[in-house]
This record gives structure tokens, sequence and C-alpha cells, in this order.
């Protein structure tokens, strides 16, 4: 389908709704972009359709809307004019990091400006005295152990797109990753922010000290996706790396056994550094990309990796291979060295990619249920990959209830896509009545925004709307995303 | 990802491929992070991502390229570091070398920019005129300073004038000799692919190449009617002229491999080695298929062979640390990465790399002379990366590299001099006495 | 306050708390928030005409130790979840302080308690603090609205964080009735290095290399008068060590190693090391004195040093140092000045201060929390008045008027 611009629209636009467009801004659209221009450098400001086009969609690109103009300002004063100039205009803004969000957490508005911070991508300092960084919040969370790492540390947070992901971004959404069983997510490794209001003031929260007095606005901002300001620069801590990691392989004929030998795991003291999870469909799809020798009767499989001294690597791995023996494994296989750990991992990092070669696209869903439950929750899963027709393979953080369903479907047929949503929406839903939650990391965003209902009641819902206003109280910032427009007077055309 | 082709559009087999490229990326953005372009410029647009959704779009929609495509698609280096990053196997340069002949057949550049570049596309690949215009260049030096402006076209012809090489290697009669018997008892037989450009501005690497070769017990042979492998003009999204120039190669490999045999098509510029290794898929629709397949199948890479062939140095190593520069077309396109290194460290030298070895330094073929601003940022953190590795010299595997990297404060050569060095050649002239 | 003392409302449900909020808010009349009120000499004092405790709230309401997980309700004391945890080899990772002396109290605190005061104790350093760890809460806001936040899993981004925002928030935001926590396997074995230094400077020092280490140290103090029941020689550093016994062995070596340039090294392990961080967390080695004021500063643990000189230079104080050089306790006498100093002190390194303890007529006239700028005090303004917009929970607990 041609629009009118000249540009090309795919079959189905957007399949969720968002809030009607203000039409008077819609109609000044010609000097918002003229008065943009005169705000910021001129390569900082995108106005035609062509260069709006890739700033549509992000990780989640059955969702596309152009926005009305692109900012890509380089400092926190050019970050706090735009907004002020927005919030002056009563001009929606949309932030974006890196555009990988897995649930649409940077898919703009047609009436709003996408504040991008792609270009502020500088490490401001590196502390190993007090152990912190400050970095601009473009920088990719890779960027910062890239950073430290010559000198023996790291940033722990590891989201599995940390090499294209933005701490900004990683802030906004509270990401986690694999290490976080053993350190915490974002907002556990975080000691202060550059925060912008809405109105354009520019705050220091927190700073290189740990425990702010006052209300922790650090613990509110973070996993906020964009509703309550933007962020601009972030001190992190950093962490001496452990002196070496060593991974092992266990395979059980069993999802039910394998989860029991997670709890006899943790039940015994041992907190390993990562405790992935991976059902045999997933294991049959990573085998044939990957070839990393995972057994393919398996039912279920453990990837387990230990930190410490080689003798400390060695204590741990044969505890953790005790245990595992009490399950009668199809088979255990411990690394001894670096590259047997490479090779055992291979595997399951290629996971997403191995998906997506036997399935022309994917959804990839991000629930958390109490990890006992994860036999009774697979089970329902693959009853309903039955129903939907529609292929799932599962990746699991065993040690935290981290759930990745990797849906398969067509992104050509729209009929395939909706049935897709489907499925993720009542895996989604089971997450919740089984006690756990609609999004251990990935972010409410929009793929998620109406299922807020199954997890929190209208006044509990009422009442983060409310918080959200109290910093943004004509709903300008990303208001599209986290929360049900349903019964919002602020975003009625 | 989405796709919206009509049935009448993938009817095109080059559009069905398209098609089926764009299928299989799903908008992650990891490419974004090793993308040169996007650590510059931090713009979606100037990503693999991006590009990918503009030509998408451009494609879909059928209508002419525009002004915004082409610039961004211009900015592209083709580096393929995005290939290696993608985690969906996208086959990114498929798609931009599809899009880049989209572009050159439908839009039309300004004059300044349409003669250059017919300028470069006539005269790289030709040695006798290229050897002619780079002695014009080295006279009209001086007179860089009286282009002005800080107009495109002014700011290219500024780059390209410093790039010439202030004097030139003497011709190289060995380049043109057709067979180069091998030394002792023969144990294979390979032809020579002598390049272009390269055997203007550094025959030296074809000398030490068959040296090394023939000494090795390795029959060498330069066919006659070879020439550029097509690259450039490839690269520049002209068709026609890039197909006529490999279509020249398959037939001068074609007579070679009926008639005594080929072990392998040797080449020693990676950038050359990647588009021939892909001539398979250039030629899939054409009537050479089948020997296109065979051709790239046999094609390797100089490090390759050697690796093929069992290369031992045969003198003590001489003491030096080598900055080894992992080209693009060898870490990207061909997935060279350790080999070159193996072999260095082999022959006796202390091999180091500079940290961001996945990003390219600007050379990128034609790059440097028609994207100068772009090129000249990454030529410096290239060279920056590089002077703190406390090395003494530079090795790369690529001749637009080598040149890229020339003029600062370490001496270029390429792997192959070294190596052959090494097992009983000359100390490469390039280095200090 | 004693007026509040005397009417007590201590309902045994979540919906009493909710009744005695509305009824509250009916009458308009403040209500002081507390557990079992071991804290009331903490911050500032409420001005309230009746005290909602949730004393009578208690009880573990989930316990899955192989899910790392335990809910209780608020009002359920802290000594009673640490027990049901070391039955099963399991902590309180925060570390929160027992301060029944250091407030002279009897009792000791609750949960809702050490999650309204964000106390944590010296394995906040390497574990996090206790708001690192709340997974889910329900609260009565200030229209006596029940709400739940967070959950019951590791893993949340589910919304607005609430959890963290009610966390150290001293019962103004909301009045928590059940908490869920993270968990952590109690080491099976401890030991303590216990480093004898010139000074506070080589004392951060060894300390921030023994931060920087491999070896997962979970404690990092110093003692600059040391502590005799313990028969430690002031300055003192200490590092600990929570592990697997054969770990706690081989990093104890390790670190020895790398530690013996700062000073004389000698070993606690077991018993003597737990008590010795039992003395930290609960700040006895500082010896404050019931008369004096009690202040925590939070900086970058480089900059101590520097805070603590200035800080005895304006008057003659004892202190506490935890977290590797980044909390400092202070005690000190309960003047406006010595609070100017520790003010000013706190402001230059960049760091925040809280006045712990102190006698009400200083607390009620001074800050005993750092001025916000004006953008964050204005949004402060706004939050609490969606979650307590008549401003009946705690006014003035935190700050005048607030």
């Amino acid at each position: 389908m041609m629009l009118a611009d000249g540009t090309a629209q795919g079959h189905f636009g957007p399949m969720i709704r968002l809030p009607p467009p203000k039409p008077e801004i819609l109609a000044r659209r010609d000097a918002i972009l003229a008065d943009l221009r005169r705000l910021l450098p001129e390569d900082a400001v995108i106005g035609e359709a062509i260069r709006l086009r890739p700033y549509e969609t992000d990780g989640l690109s059955a969702y596309r809307q152009m926005p009305l103009a692109v900012t890509l300002p380089r400092t926190t004063e050019e970050v706090a004019a735009v907004l002020r100039y927005c919030h002056a205009h009563g001009i929606r803004v949309v932030p974006r990091g890196a555009g990988t969000s897995l649930s649409g957490g940077a898919l703009p508005l047609e009436d709003a400006v996408v504040i991008g911070l792609m270009r502020m991508n500088r490490i401001l300092e590196v502390n190993y005295a007090d152990r912190y960084a400050v970095v601009e919040a473009g920088v990719t969370n890779i960027g910062i152990t890239k950073a430290v790492e010559g000198d023996g540390f790291f940033y722990a947070p590891d989201p599995s797109s940390q090499l294209a992901c933005m701490i900004g971004g990683n802030v906004m959404m509270n990401s986690g990753g694999a290490h976080c069983l053993k350190y915490g997510v974002t907002a556990n490794n975080l000691l202060g922010l550059t925060f912008v209001t809405i109105e354009g003031e520019v705050v220091r929260i927190g700073g290189q000290h740990l425990d702010a007095a006052g209300y922790d606005w650090l613990g509110l901002i973070t996993g906020s996706e964009g509703q309550l300001g933007m962020v601009t620069e972030v001190t992190v801590r950093i962490l001496r790396s452990p002196e070496g990691a060593r991974a092992m392989l266990a395979a059980f004929s069993s999802v039910e056994v394998a989860g029991q030998a997670v709890d006899a795991i943790i039940g015994a003291g041992v907190i390993p550094v990562a405790l992935e999870f991976m059902d045999k469909p997933c294991i049959h799809a990573c085998e044939a990309f990957a070839h990393a020798g995972y057994p393919l009767d398996a039912e279920a499989m453990l990837i387990i990796e230990v930190e410490g001294s080689v003798a400390e690597q060695d204590m741990l791995l044969n505890r953790i291979k005790k245990i595992c023996a009490r399950f009668d494994p199809i088979s255990l296989k411990l690394a001894e060295s670096a590259e047997q750990s490479l090779a055992i991992w291979k595997g399951r990092k290629g996971a997403f990619g191995a998906v997506g070669r036997i399935s022309p696209d994917y959804l990839c869903m991000d629930g958390t249920i109490p990890t006992g439950e994860l036999p009774h929750v697979l089970k329902r899963i693959s009853e309903m990959s039955a129903h939907y027709g529609l292929g799932v393979a599962n990746v699991f953080h065993a040690g935290d209830g981290n759930l990745h369903p990797l849906i398969m479907f067509d992104a050509n047929d729209a009929e395939s896509f909706r049935k897709a949503e489907a499925f993720g929406a009542d895996i989604l839903k089971l997450c919740v009545e089984v006690g756990g939650c609609l999004t251990g990391e990935h972010g409410v965003g929009v793929e998620k925004r109406d299922l807020m209902v199954a997890q929190f009641t209208s006044s509990e819902l009422a009442l983060q709307r409310a918080v959200k206003s109290a910093f943004d109280p004509g709903w300008l910032l990303n208001p599209a995303k986290v929360f049900p427009l349903e019964g919002n007077e602020a975003l009625a055309a | 990802m989405q796709t919206s082709f009509t049935a009448e559009q993938l009817r095109d087999p080059d559009t069905a491929e398209a098609n089926k490229i764009l299928r299989t990326c799903v908008h992650c953005g990891m490419c974004t992070a090793t993308c040169p372009t996007f650590l510059l410029l931090g713009d979606e647009l100037d990503s693999p991502r991006g590009r990918i959704y503009l030509i998408k779009d451009m494609l879909e929609s059928g209508r002419p390229a525009s002004e915004q495509e082409a610039r961004h698609v211009d900015r592209c280096l083709s580096c393929l570091s995005c290939m290696t990053t993608c985690p969906s196997g996208v086959h990114y340069m498929h798609l931009v070398d599809h899009a880049r002949r989209h572009i050159e057949e439908t839009y039309v550049r300004p004059w300044p920019e349409r003669a250059l570049r017919a300028v470069l596309a006539r005269v790289l690949p030709r040695p006798g005129l290229f050897r002619l215009s780079l002695r014009a260049a080295a006279l009209a030096r001086p007179l860089a300073r009286l282009i002005r402006g800080r107009g495109t076209t002014a700011q290219r012809l500024r780059a390209m004038l410093s790039l010439a090489p202030a004097t030139l290697p003497p011709r190289s009669p060995m380049q043109e000799v057709a067979l180069h018997p091998a030394e002792g008892t023969r144990r294979g037989r390979v032809a020579l692919l002598t390049g272009c450009a390269q055997k203007v501005l550094d025959p030296t690497i074809n000398e030490a190449t068959i040296r090394l070769l023939t000494r090795m017990g390795i029959e060498v042979v330069v066919p006659r009617g070879q020439g550029c492998c097509g690259a450039l003009t490839h690269h520049m999204g002209r068709h026609d002229p890039a197909m006529a120039a490999a279509r020249a190669n398959l037939q001068a490999w074609g007579a070679e491999i009926e008639g005594q045999g080929l072990d392998a098509i040797v080449i020693n510029a990676s950038g050359c080695g990647t588009t021939v290794k892909d001539y398979g898929f250039m030629f899939r629709e054409e009537p050479e298929a089948a020997l296109a397949a065979k051709v790239s199948s046999l094609t390797m890479d100089v490090t390759e062979v050697l690796e093929r062939f069992d290369y031992r140095p045969s003198r003590e190593a001489p003491g030096l640390t080598v900055a080894y520069h992992s080209a693009c077309s060898l870490q990207h396109g061909q997935k060279i990465t350790t080999l070159p290194k193996e072999l260095l460290a082999r022959a006796g030298f202390a091999v180091k790399e500079p940290t961001e070895p996945h990003i390219c330094c600007g050379s990128a073929g034609t790059y440097n002379l028609l994207q100068p601003g772009i090129a000249q940022a990454l030529r410096a953190r290239k060279l920056d990366n590089i002077s703190r590795l406390d090395a003494d010299l530079i090795a790369a595997g690529n001749i637009g590299c080598m040149t890229q990297l020339s003029g600062d404060a370490l001496p270029v050569v390429h792997t192959v001099e070294l190596l052959d060095w090494m097992a009983g050649g000359p100390k490469p002239a390039k280095l200090p006495a | 306050m004693s007026a509040a003392l005397d009417k007590v409302t201590a309902p045994d449900t979540e919906e009493g708390v909710a009744e005695a909020v509305r009824a509250a808010l009916a009458s308009r009349e403040p209500l002081a928030v507390e557990g079992r009120g071991t804290k009331r000499a903490m911050l500032r004092p409420v001005q309230a005409a009746r005290t909602l405790s949730t004393r009578a709230l208690f009880g573990i309401t989930l316990y899955r130790p192989t899910e790392l997980v335990i809910s209780a309700r608020a009002g359920t004391p802290v000594a009673e979840i640490e027990a049901a945890l070391a039955e099963k080899n399991q902590k309180l990772i925060a570390e929160p302080p027992d301060l029944r002396a250091l407030f002279g109290v009897e009792e000791g605190a609750t949960l809702g308690g050490v999650v309204g005061a964000n106390l944590s104790g010296p394995r906040r350093i390497t574990g996090g603090a206790m708001r690192d760890h709340v997974l889910g809460i329900r609260a009565v806001s200030g229209e006596g609205e029940v709400f739940r936040s967070g959950g019951r899993v590791l893993k949340n981004v589910t919304g607005l964080d609430l959890c963290k925002l009610l966390t150290g928030a001293h019962g103004t935001l909301g009045v928590l009735t059940e908490v869920t926590l993270k968990v952590q396997p109690a080491g099976e074995a401890t030991g303590t290095l216990a480093l004898r230094v010139a000074g506070l400077e080589e004392g951060i020092a060894a300390l921030s290399a023994a931060l920087g280490s491999p070896f997962g140290v979970s404690g990092a103090a110093l003692l600059p008068e040391g502590h005799a029941p313990l028969g430690l020689d002031g300055p003192v550093a200490l590092v600990r060590i929570e592990d697997f016994a054969e770990s706690v062995t081989y990093r104890l070596g390790q670190l020895r190693a790398a530690l013996s340039r700062f000073g004389e090294v000698s070993v606690l392990e077991g018993a003597p090391s737990r008590a010795a961080w039992r003395a930290v967390r609960d700040a006895v080695p500082l010896g404050a004195q019931p008369e004096e004021a009690v202040w925590r500063i939070s900086v970058a643990p480089s900059r101590a040093p520097a805070v603590s000189a200035a800080l005895r230079e304006a008057f003659p104080a004892r202190l506490l140092l935890d977290w590797g050089g980044g909390l400092i306790w202070v005690a000190g006498p309960a003047t406006a000045d010595s609070h100017a100093a520790v003010m000013k002190a706190a402001a230059s390194a960049g760091g925040t201060f809280t006045l712990f303890r102190a006698p009400e007529a200083l607390s009620a006239a001074l800050p005993v929390l750092p001025e916000e700028p004006a953008a964050l005090a204005s949004i402060g303004q706004r939050v609490k008045a969606v979650l307590d917009p008549a401003g009946i929970l705690n006014p003035g607990r935190m700050r005048a008027g607030a």
C-alpha cells in the first residue's frame, strides 16, 4: 500500500491502539520542525518522511508508527531544551535508546517528538577506588564493561542485547540478564542519575555514594519506562571480575526432574552465576544451528555456570554434579577449560538466532513465574501451542523464574501474527495466574500494556497513573506505554 | 520482518532474493553496535538495521531511489561487520549490493559526483590508466591547497590527491609473467589474481606471493585475460561492467581449470577475495553458473593457501612486534580471523591486535575517496588504537587498508611480505634497515 | 508524641489497618505510623493525635527456600523471620541492624519497620540494601485503600516500582501491611581478616583493595577506636568472607597476602567473626552515649577520611565506618553546631546525611535529611499528595511540614 508521501506501508498497520494524535500539533508540524532546528544543530533534527521511517519501530518490529520528528541531542542541555520546548507547546515526547526494546518501548506516536540518546555515548569518569563509572545514557551496556575490563572490572547486569542496548534504556526498563541471579538487576547496580523532567529541569539524583536519604527517586525512576522523565547520565557500580568462570551442562528426561534439580541446587546453598534452562524444541533449534553437542533426546537441559578460582570452580561444579546425579540425568558434562565452557554456551547464546532460522519470525515473550511452577506452566504452554498451531521454544532463567517463550510465526501472514499475539497474551496471563508477573525484564512497553489489568486492580492502576501524573501532569512523556489507555482523560482527543 | 512485495515484483529473481534476506532480519538492532558509521554518527539511518529498513521501503515501493536513500547507502562501508554480529544470518552484503545497483540505475546523481564516479570506475580497474592518473595526481598534489571549499566535491578531490602516493614504485615485469614454475617437487598448481590497483600501488605484494609460493613447491600461473575482479564497479552499483570483469576472469580461470587444472585460485587482496568468493552467487542466474560456483569454491586467500600447504619459516625471528590489522573483507567477508595471526606467530613475530579490531579503517574500496570525512575519522581512530600497541610495524592483508594506514608513524606491509621474508625472501623495503 | 501513645490502634488484619486510616481521614486526625515503635527516636518526632501500630499484624505468610522468597506481615518481628530463615540455612541479605541498644528500647524491630526505614547492615556493600530485596509489598494508602506493588518473584518490572518508593519512606507514603523479600543461603562458614592499620587513610585504602579484589568480600568496616570486647585495637579494618568452608579458607588466605602491606593481620573465624560483625552491624563500637546525637553519613569511600577529619575538628566526634567507608556512623554532642558540621562535611564530600537519633528538641528544630533540589522537592510534594492527600501519615517524620 502506498502512502501519500510515497512510502510504502505493509498489509496491516500498527496492531495496537494508540492515543489519537493532537490535531493542533499535526497542523503545526512544519513550524515545530523549524523551532527544533533553531534549538539544536542542523544535523540533530530529522523531519523528512524517508528519514523518519527507520525510527517508526524498534525491536518489536510488528508495531510501526511514524513520529512527528526525531531529535538526536548530544548534551543534557540539548535534551532539556527539547523537553522544555515540548512541554511549553504540549507536544508529546518518546525517548529512544538503541531501539532494541522487545516490548515496543520506543514505538513513536504520530504527534510525538522522538528524543534519541544515541549520540550521547561518552564515558565521563571511571573510579576504581570507589568502584563506580559515570557514563552518558547512550553508552552501550557492553561499552561500560569494555571500558573497565582491561583493569579487571565489569558492569554486572548483562541483558542478551548488551552489545547494542544503551544504559539509558537499561535504566528505563530495569534490565536484567543471565548474571542477575547473583548480581542483581540494573536497579541494584546504580548510584546516581542525571534526570531531566518534562519541564526541562535537570536534577542530579544520588551520586557516587550508596543509599541516598529521602525518597528513593533512583528506585522509582529505574524501570519507569520513560513515564517520569529522561535520563542523560548514569553513575553505575562496577565490580571486580571474579577469577574465572566455568560451565556445565545437565540434561534430564523430564521438565519436572530438571526443576527438582534446580530446587536442590539452590536448597544446597549454591547460587551459580548463571542457571539457564532450555526445553526440547529449544535444544533442537540450537543444536541444528550451533552443533554444540547438545543431547537431542533430553526433555530439558540446564547450563550452569560458577565463578571463582579454578579450585573453587571445581568444588562448586562437583557439588552441583553430585546434586544433579540424584535426578538420573541423561548426561552431565563439566567443562574442563575455557574453550569447553564456550562450547557449552555456544548453542544457548545463539538460541534466538537459531529459532529465527527455523521460523520466518518469532515473538520473544517475557514473563516471570515462581520457579516451582515451571513444569505446570510448560505443560500449559505446550497445550496452547497445539491449540494455536504455532511452535514455541522455551528459554528459562531457572534461578530467578524469568521465562522467555519464543513463539514462532510468519510476519507476512496476518492471521499468523494475530495468533502469535493471542498465544503470547495467554502465556502472560498464565504467569500472573500462577503467582508471577507479566514482565521480568523487557518491560511493559506497548506489548503488555493492555494486559496490565490482569495483574493490577483498577485502583492500583489509578494509583500508578497518579504517581506518573505527579511527574508529568500533561501526560506528554511516552503516554502510550505501560498504562492502558481506557479511562485516561489526559489522552482523549 | 514483515515484507510487502507484490507477486509481480517477486517474479524477478533479484527481488525475490532481496525479499528472502529482508525476511530473515528480525530488526533486533544488534548490528548497530558494531557498525562504524553508527558509532560515528549515532543515527539509525546510518546503521545496518536502518539501511535495511530504507532499502526494504525503497525496493517494495518500486520507485526510483532518492537522494536520501543514496546518501545513507553510500555511507555504508560494506565492511560487513554487521554480518559477523547478526544472530539471524541476514545476508546484508547481497542486500546492499542489490540496493546499490538499484540506486545506480534509478537515481541521477549531481553531475560532479557522476563525473567522479565515472572516472573512478573507468580508471581504477585498468592498471595502465591508473598509473597515468597517479602520475598526474603526484604532479597536482602541490596544488591541492588551491582546491577551496567545504563542499563534497572539493573534499573528495582533496582526499584523492592526498591519498595518491608521492612516488610510484617502478613497474614490475614479474607480475606479467604467465607461468612461475615451482621450485623442487611440484606440490600444487594455483592461479594468482594479480589484481588491478594493487599492481600499480604495490607490486611487491604479488612478487612476495609468487616467490613464497614457488619456493614452497607450488606452480603459480597468472592467466592471460585475467584482470580486475569487478569489486570496485560492483560496489558502485555498476552491474554490467562488474559482471563483464568477472566474466573475463571466469573465462581465464575456466581455461586453466579445464587445462592443467588448479588446486586453488589465490587472492592476496582480501577485498577482491570476498567478491571472487561471491561469483557463485553473482552468476547464479547466468549461463556461467556452474563455472562460477566452481571458481568460488577454489578461491582462497593467500593465508589459506599457505596454511593448506603447511607454511614454515626458515630463518630466525627478527624480534619485531607486528600490529596486525584485520581487514574487514578478511575477518567479516571471508571469516578469516585467527589464521593470519597464527601464521605471523609461526613465522616468529610477536603479534598484537588493536582494540576495536572489528571496526573498519575507512578504506573500503573507493570509500576513502567518496566519503572522505568519515574515512578520515575512521583512519584516525584506527591509527590511534594501533599506536597504543607499541608495535614496530603494521601488517594487513589488503592493499586498500595498507594505503589508508600509510603515512603515519609505522611502516605498513602486507602479511605475505613478512611471511616470505621469514621463509627465504628479502626483507621488505618498507621496513627500516 | 506522648498524646499519640495514649491512643494506639493495633489492628490484627489488613482491613483493620485500612479502616483505621479511613477513620483518621474522616476525623482529619494525623497518625503516627509504627511497628513496635523501636525507632521512635529516629529522624523527627511526629505530631499526631493517635498511633497506628502494625504490631498485631504478624506472621510469615509464604516461605519458599528454593525460590529464595519469604513473605510476612509487617508486624512480624525481624527476629522471628531470621529464625525461620536460619532453620533452612538462609539469611536476610541486607543484614538489618538490631538497634535496641542504640534506641534504648526493649523490643526488637518489625519487618515493616526495617523496610520502612531501609535499614541495612555491613553486607549492604556487596549484597545490596533492604530496598534491593523488597520484591513485593501490600500497603494501605493515606486514603485507606489497600494496594500492592511488585509480587513474589525475583524479576519483576511490571509497572512503576512503588516497592522502592515505599521502602525508606518511613511510613509517610503508606502503611506497609505485608512485605515479600528475596533471601539468600547463609554461607556455610565465615571468617574475618582484622588489619591493624596506621590511620583512616590506610584503612580506607585497605578496604578499597579488599573490595576491589575478586574474592567476594561481604563486609568491609573500619573501627577507628577498635573494639575492646573483641580484643581489637584501633584503628582496625575488618574484611569478611561468607561462603563454603573451602572458599573461606582460600579467600582469607588470598586477602591476607594482598592486604598484609596495610598492617598486621589477624584472623577471626566462626563465632568470633560473627560476633564482630553483629557489633559492627549494631554500631556498638561507636559507643554512642544516651545523651549524644547519632548521625549516618553516606559518601564515596575515598572521601571518608576527609569527612572524618572535618568532623573531628568540629567536635569530639566518635566514628564507625562501614560499607568500605561509604557509611560513616557519627556520635557526638547533640547540638545545632555539631549538626551543622555534619551537614557541611557531608555536602562538601558530595554525600548525604541523616540525623539518625537525637533528643526531640533538636530533631524537631533541625533538618534531619538534606534539602532536595527544588524540582525534586516539588515532585515529592505531588507524589505525597497522591499517596496521602490529607497528609495524615506520619506528618513531619522526614521533613518539617511534609
